[in-house]
């Protein structure tokens, strides 16, 4: 880590807190993996999904780097390494493994990570809920796209709307890390929304591929 | 899942399936989205004279339980008066197609299409009313 990168880390209100180890009852850091007195593994505490990986919090993430913390925490993790401990300590480190996979399958994923983010700011996405929305320029900009697709009958055709979804779906990365930088939580949640009907339009058009290719 | 036969019925044969033109002043659209699933409806009532729901239309990119859903929203609005209309819940429409409670926010989308499409044709009738004055 970084020194910046330390500092920032440090600063996630989890990073600091305490608890005491449930084998010696010595003081531990919440995101230690092992107590330092006793070297027992310790539970998956209540940590945010970054601190539990060691990343500093927001949108723009090094995802290289989240990968290389991913795989050296679940490493340490493995149930090779347990195999002469007891079972409670097995599963602590399968509850540890566990944590650490839906951390990690959050914040690699751009959409789960800025969902994430929203709920983290106090703000419960709108792809994250069983609400109808009415925002006629987003429902209208889904709506032609899935017409144009229904009607596409070429593959070619339909190469050329996936392009476009795709990079559409791109340039909304870019709209959800801006408007985290600003603090514009209804940017993100709208931007995460249409990032959401894109990947559905992806989703269809390899449904629709695999018809068109069927019929030939 | 098994899916009911009234389902299966407006998912195989949709009825009202189209569009009218959205700028014809008795007609009232209403656009709607799920962004849990990324799916989205259109439901269009056109309105008569006599202030009765004459026609519906709908369009539906989304699940089986949406199609089905929407499509017996066009045929049930149709002859209500707006107020009638206005009245209809996603429960009864999850009832009569026996939806699945995983599936019930797709009959959401329907009573929210509805209502949308309502409002919209009133909104259209205030302007209209406002310029005649
Ligand atoms: S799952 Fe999207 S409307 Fe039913
Ligand atoms: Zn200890």
């Amino acid at each position: 880590m970084s020194q910046s990168e330390n500092e920032r880390f440090n600063q996630s209100p989890e990073a600091g807190a305490v608890a005491p180890c449930w084998s010696c009852k010595q003081p531990v850091a919440a995101r230690a993996l092992f107590c330092h007195s006793c070297g027992a593994v310790q539970a998956p505490g209540q940590l945010d999904h970054f601190a539990r990986l060691g990343v500093a919090p927001g949108f723009d993430l090094d995802l290289d780097r989240l990968e290389k913390q991913y795989l050296g925490f679940q490493r340490a993790m493995h149930p090779d390494r347990f195999v002469t401990k007891t079972a409670k300590e097995r599963a602590i480190a399968e509850q540890q493994a566990v944590s650490m996979n839906e951390a990690y399958e959050t914040l690699k994923d751009p959409l789960r990570r800025a969902a994430y983010l929203l709920e983290r700011a106090g703000t419960t996405a709108a792809v994250d809920k069983d609400q109808t929305v009415h925002d006629p320029e987003l429902l209208m900009e889904a709506m032609e796209a899935r017409e144009q697709l229904s009607e596409v009958a070429t593959i070619d055709d339909l190469e050329k709307l996936q392009v476009e979804a795709g990079a559409k779906a791109i340039d909304l990365i870019s709209q959800l890390s801006k408007a985290f930088a600003a603090d514009d939580l209804d940017a993100a949640n709208r931007a995460a929304t249409r990032m959401k009907y894109w990947r559905k339009f992806l989703e269809e058009s390899r449904a629709r591929r695999a018809a068109l290719e069927d019929a030939l | 899942m098994a899916y009911s036969e009234k389902l299966l019925d407006h998912y195989d044969n949709p009825r009202n399936i189209g569009s009218f033109d959205k700028n014809d002043g008795g007609v009232g659209t209403g656009l709607v989205g799920a962004p849990a699933c990324g799916d989205v409806m259109k439901l269009q009532i056109k309105v008569g004279a006599d202030g009765r729901i004459a026609d519906a239309k709908f369009k539906t990119f989304g699940c089986g339980s949406a199609i089905a859903s929407s499509s017996l929203a066009t045929e049930w609005v149709k002859g209500k008066t707006l107020e009638e209309a206005e009245k209809i819940k996603n429960t009864e429409i999850a009832q009569h197609l026996s939806l699945p409670p995983v599936k019930i926010h797709c009959s959401v989308l329907a009573e929210d299409a509805i209502k949308a499409a309502i409002k919209d044709f009133r909104t259209k009738q205030g302007s209209k009313d406002k310029a005649a004055e």
